[in-house]
């Protein structure tokens, strides 16, 4: 058994086919964990409850599958109880921004050295297609979101990344499942940080999403490297915008376009550690 | 000469009523007198009514007379709205400031008009030292001993208050020099060492420090803030794990993820804190995570009246959340009690892998009581959580079905024991299972490694004869009115009286004692009866069963339980 498979419990998933849940896990397990060297019982995951929250089970680390919402609390807990251990808490976007969103700001301010990662698919995909807060915004007639179609999502998006920007989070990052490989180096990157992170992972939900929305953002997505352009509109050939990870007021920018206009992918903001 | 006097202090927040009532209370406790406290405030933050009654004892922590021997006022105003809790009898000696009373209120023959603010100003200059003016005052009437310069040795807060205002006490002590009070003068104390002074919120905290509980999350709520904020000095200066939650929720979540590194971590809160709290003490319960929580009982429902007792948090205890969630609820009585009974709740939450509800209420928390230091240094063993070995270790199962249903905990971050838990329906593993069969046995496991509790003898307290056939039963600060209402009637030989600490799972003993019955009393305070209806749930209770329960809000009284209590005699 190679080291990498020691990560891996012996559990069957319960995803879809294709999930992006499946590359985060393999992000988990092939590249982050063994990359580290963090030894199985030196890591703990905290989840809440949501299809990517089953992703305890399938770690071979000290895992607990807890309550909708929660598992950012739960977290801090165990952190702050025992500093040596890697926490990572993972949820959805019900869990972070909605139900538990109440917890996402103190966790900011508190900057425990945990690590939290939104499986954001755009829709509470367990309960079967109900719209959540990051579900996109349409207008009634404007265009079907499948199984939303005679109801469409009538509030505007909930923006918990830029508002964790703008409450000064440590770290944060915004990765894409289809691209595991540099999911895990965000990942990777999030862990090491001192203080807290927080990466939001775009998602396709295969079977509650409309197909138009994660094409949109896979042809939209740009990645973000460090000194060179960003694509945002005020940034030209003439005067680029270079990719600083330390500017605040840059990381707001990037966090505060639209998901569907330009999806930013790589490390917003990385303030000082602790 | 008095073995017993009770004081009462009146007046607006700011005149210093509870300042006296604790200085004298100090003064006092450090003659060797025993004392009980209660605390009577309203609903603002400053300027509202604020009132304290001492109850001063030669021989034990007596609860306070229903009517005080000697009241002291500052303010009428305010008084009238403590009335209630503060009633004047004709025979109490009332010494009050400057302002008459209003109509309203009928003032007892041996009432003195006092200048304790004209005083305070002449020799300090302000009035704010009026309270050390009644202070000096109350020394002489009661002819306390000598106690200040004792006192004023040791280095404290209080004694150098005291210093700062020795003129205002010396002043008060010359006050009313014409008129003797022989009939107010304090027996010495039978026994002169010194006694603690401390409330149950101090003693939970005290008591936690002392069993080694490292981590505690809370969030403010009156009655129980106090407990969280001596936790904040105890553990704050990196001695522990100390955080203020963005609300009950978190504050609980937290407690269990620290749990889960082994960390013996608690939370304490009140009625709508332990609202929140439900789903995770449900999470606790199914995935077997030791916690305690202590909820210090206030008047509900919803905000009710968020400064006063009550005991209508049984039903949310023992049941609170959905499904079948085993979980111990244990209440304390007394002061001692808050003390014993939290180690005792972090021995079983920890052996058994459960969360523990410490229900206290508002009359213990907050009310303080001087008593003899060696409550505090009482053995008291505490059983440690079982932690994998031997055969556990080499497959560790989480939930492995052993003979007592009792699986070794490993806590995260211990090597070779690495498990996944979850609150989702689980096999021995910790895996989700939705095996019915195994959901069965995963059930029986957890409510029946506490069957064991249902024998704890020693935590269900007897008074009386044996042979008596008339009984009481009640708990938490209500059983001390009823004990004191019963010696008061002389009718300790006729009328026994049990009071269960372990609420939940209900100890066979209470079913033994209540057999025992021809008559029984039940004495709570809740309007929906919620003792007596837990009761009747599990145990066959004689068919002239009568019930005393009343909303919370005043404390009972001995007129008050006189009633019902004569009745049952009879």
């Amino acid at each position: 058994m190679s080291e990498a498979s020691n990560y891996r419990t012996e559990v069957t998933p319960v995803w879809c086919p294709g999930c992006g849940n499946f590359a985060l896990l393999n992000a988990l397990t092939k590249i982050v964990l063994p990359n580290l060297g963090i030894p199985r019982h030196q890591a703990l995951i905290v989840s809440g409850i949501g299809c990517s929250s089953r992703i305890p089970g399938y770690v071979d680390t000290y895992g607990f599958n807890s309550l909708h919402g929660r598992a950012v609390v739960i977290a801090q807990g165990a952190k702050l109880a025992r500093p040596e251990l890697t926490v990572v808490a993972i949820g959805g976007d019900g869990d972070f921004f909605s139900i538990g969103a109440g917890h996402l700001p103190h966790a900011v301010r508190r900057n425990v050295n945990i690590t939290c990662i939104m499986v954001n698919n755009f829709v509470y995909a367990l309960t079967k297609g109900q719209t959540s807060p990051t579900t996109p915004y349409r207008q009634r007639g404007e265009g079907p979101f499948l199984s939303l179609q005679f109801y469409p999502p009538v509030d505007p998006v909930l923006d918990m990344v830029s508002y964790s920007v703008s409450t000064g989070a440590s770290f944060i990052a915004q990765g894409i499942s289809t691209d595991p490989s540099h999911l895990a180096s965000l990942i990777q990157e999030a862990v090491k940080h001192k203080g807290f992170s927080f990466v939001n992972v775009l998602t396709p939900c295969l079977t509650f999403d409309p197909p138009w929305l994660f094409k949109t953002i896979k042809e939209k997505v740009s990645y973000l490297k460090e000194g060179e352009p960003v694509g945002l509109p005020d940034s030209s050939p003439e005067q680029p915008w270079l990719h600083d990870p330390s500017n605040i007021t840059l990381a707001l920018k990037l966090a505060q376009t639209p998901v569907l206009e330009k999806p930013h992918i790589g490390i917003l903001f990385r303030g000082k550690e602790l | 000469m008095r073995n017993r006097l009770t004081i009462g202090i009146a007046g607006a927040g700011g005149d210093g009523v509870v300042v006296l009532g604790s200085l004298l209370q100090r003064l006092a406790a450090s003659q060797g007198y025993f004392s009980q406290m209660p605390r009577y405030y309203g609903p603002q933050i400053r300027g509202g009514a604020s009132g304290i009654k001492l109850s001063l004892d030669t021989t034990r922590a007596s609860v306070p007379a229903d009517v005080a021997d000697i009241m002291i006022c500052f303010n009428w105003d305010k008084y009238a709205e403590l009335q209630q809790e503060l009633p004047l009898g004709t025979d109490s000696v009332v010494f009050y400031d400057s302002a008459a009373p209003t109509a309203t209120i009928t003032l007892p023959e041996k009432s003195f008009q006092v200048a304790f603010s004209e005083t305070s100003k002449e020799v300090t200059g302000a009035a704010s030292a009026k309270n050390i003016v009644a202070l000096g005052l109350l020394e002489r009437v009661l002819a306390l001993p000598e106690s200040l310069s004792k006192v004023a040795a040791v280095e404290d807060e209080a004694s150098a208050l005291l210093e700062r205002n020795r003129l205002a006490l010396n002043a008060g002590k010359r006050l009313l020099s014409k008129f003797p009070f022989p009939d107010l003068k304090l027996s010495p104390s039978r026994d002169a060492s010194p006694k603690v002074v401390l409330h149950g919120n101090s003693a939970i905290v005290q008591a936690a420090i002392r069993v080694g509980c490292r981590a505690f999350f809370g969030y403010p709520i009156t009655p129980a803030s106090e407990i969280m904020e001596e936790m904040q000095e105890r553990l704050g200066q990196g001695n522990g794990v100390f955080l203020q939650a963005e609300d009950e929720i978190a504050a609980v979540g937290m407690a269990l993820g620290a749990s889960l590194t082994g960390a013996k971590s608690m939370t304490a809160t009140t009625g709508p804190g332990l609202d929140l709290m439900t789903e995770m003490i449900g999470l606790a319960s199914g995935a077997e995570i030791p916690v305690v929580i202590v909820d210090v009982q206030r008047c509900g429902p919803a905000t009710g009246i968020p400064s006063k007792s009550e005991q209508s948090d049984i039903n949310h205890a023992i049941y609170g959340g959905h499904g079948d969630a085993p979980r111990v609820v244990i209440a304390p009585y007394d002061l001692e009690g808050c003390y014993r009974l939290l180690i005792e709740s972090f021995s079983i939450s920890e052996y058994y892998q459960t969360p523990v509800i410490l229900l206290s209420d508002q009359r213990l928390g907050q009310t303080t009581v001087a008593t003899n230091s060696s409550m505090l240094e009482t053995d008291c063993a505490m059983v440690e959580r079982k932690r994998p070995s031997g055969e556990y270790r080499e497959q560790y199962h989480r939930y492995e079905m052993t003979d007592d249903y009792i699986s070794p905990m490993a806590s995260a971050g211990d090597e070779g024991t690495v498990y996944q838990m979850t609150g989702l329906a689980h096999n021995e593993k910790g895996r989700p299972s939705f095996d019915f069969a195994n959901n069965q046995r995963m059930h029986e496991k957890r409510w029946q490694k506490l069957a064991p509790l249902r024998d704890r003898d020693e935590l269900v307290k007897v008074f009386g004869k044996e042979e008596a056939r008339r009984g009481i039963v009640s708990f938490g600060s209500s059983a001390q009115f009823v004990l004191e209402t019963v010696e008061y009637l002389g009718l300790q030989d006729e009328v026994k009286v049990c009071i269960p600490e372990l609420i939940h799972p209900l100890p066979r003993r209470l079913g033994s004692f209540v057999d025992s019955l021809e008559r029984l009393l039940v004495v709570e305070m809740s309007y929906s009866a919620q003792l007596h209806h837990y009761l009747r749930s599990q145990i066959d209770l004689p068919s002239g069963t009568e019930v005393y329960a009343r909303a919370g809000g005043m404390a009972f009284s001995r007129k008050e339980l006189s009633g019902p209590i004569t009745k049952l005699a009879r």
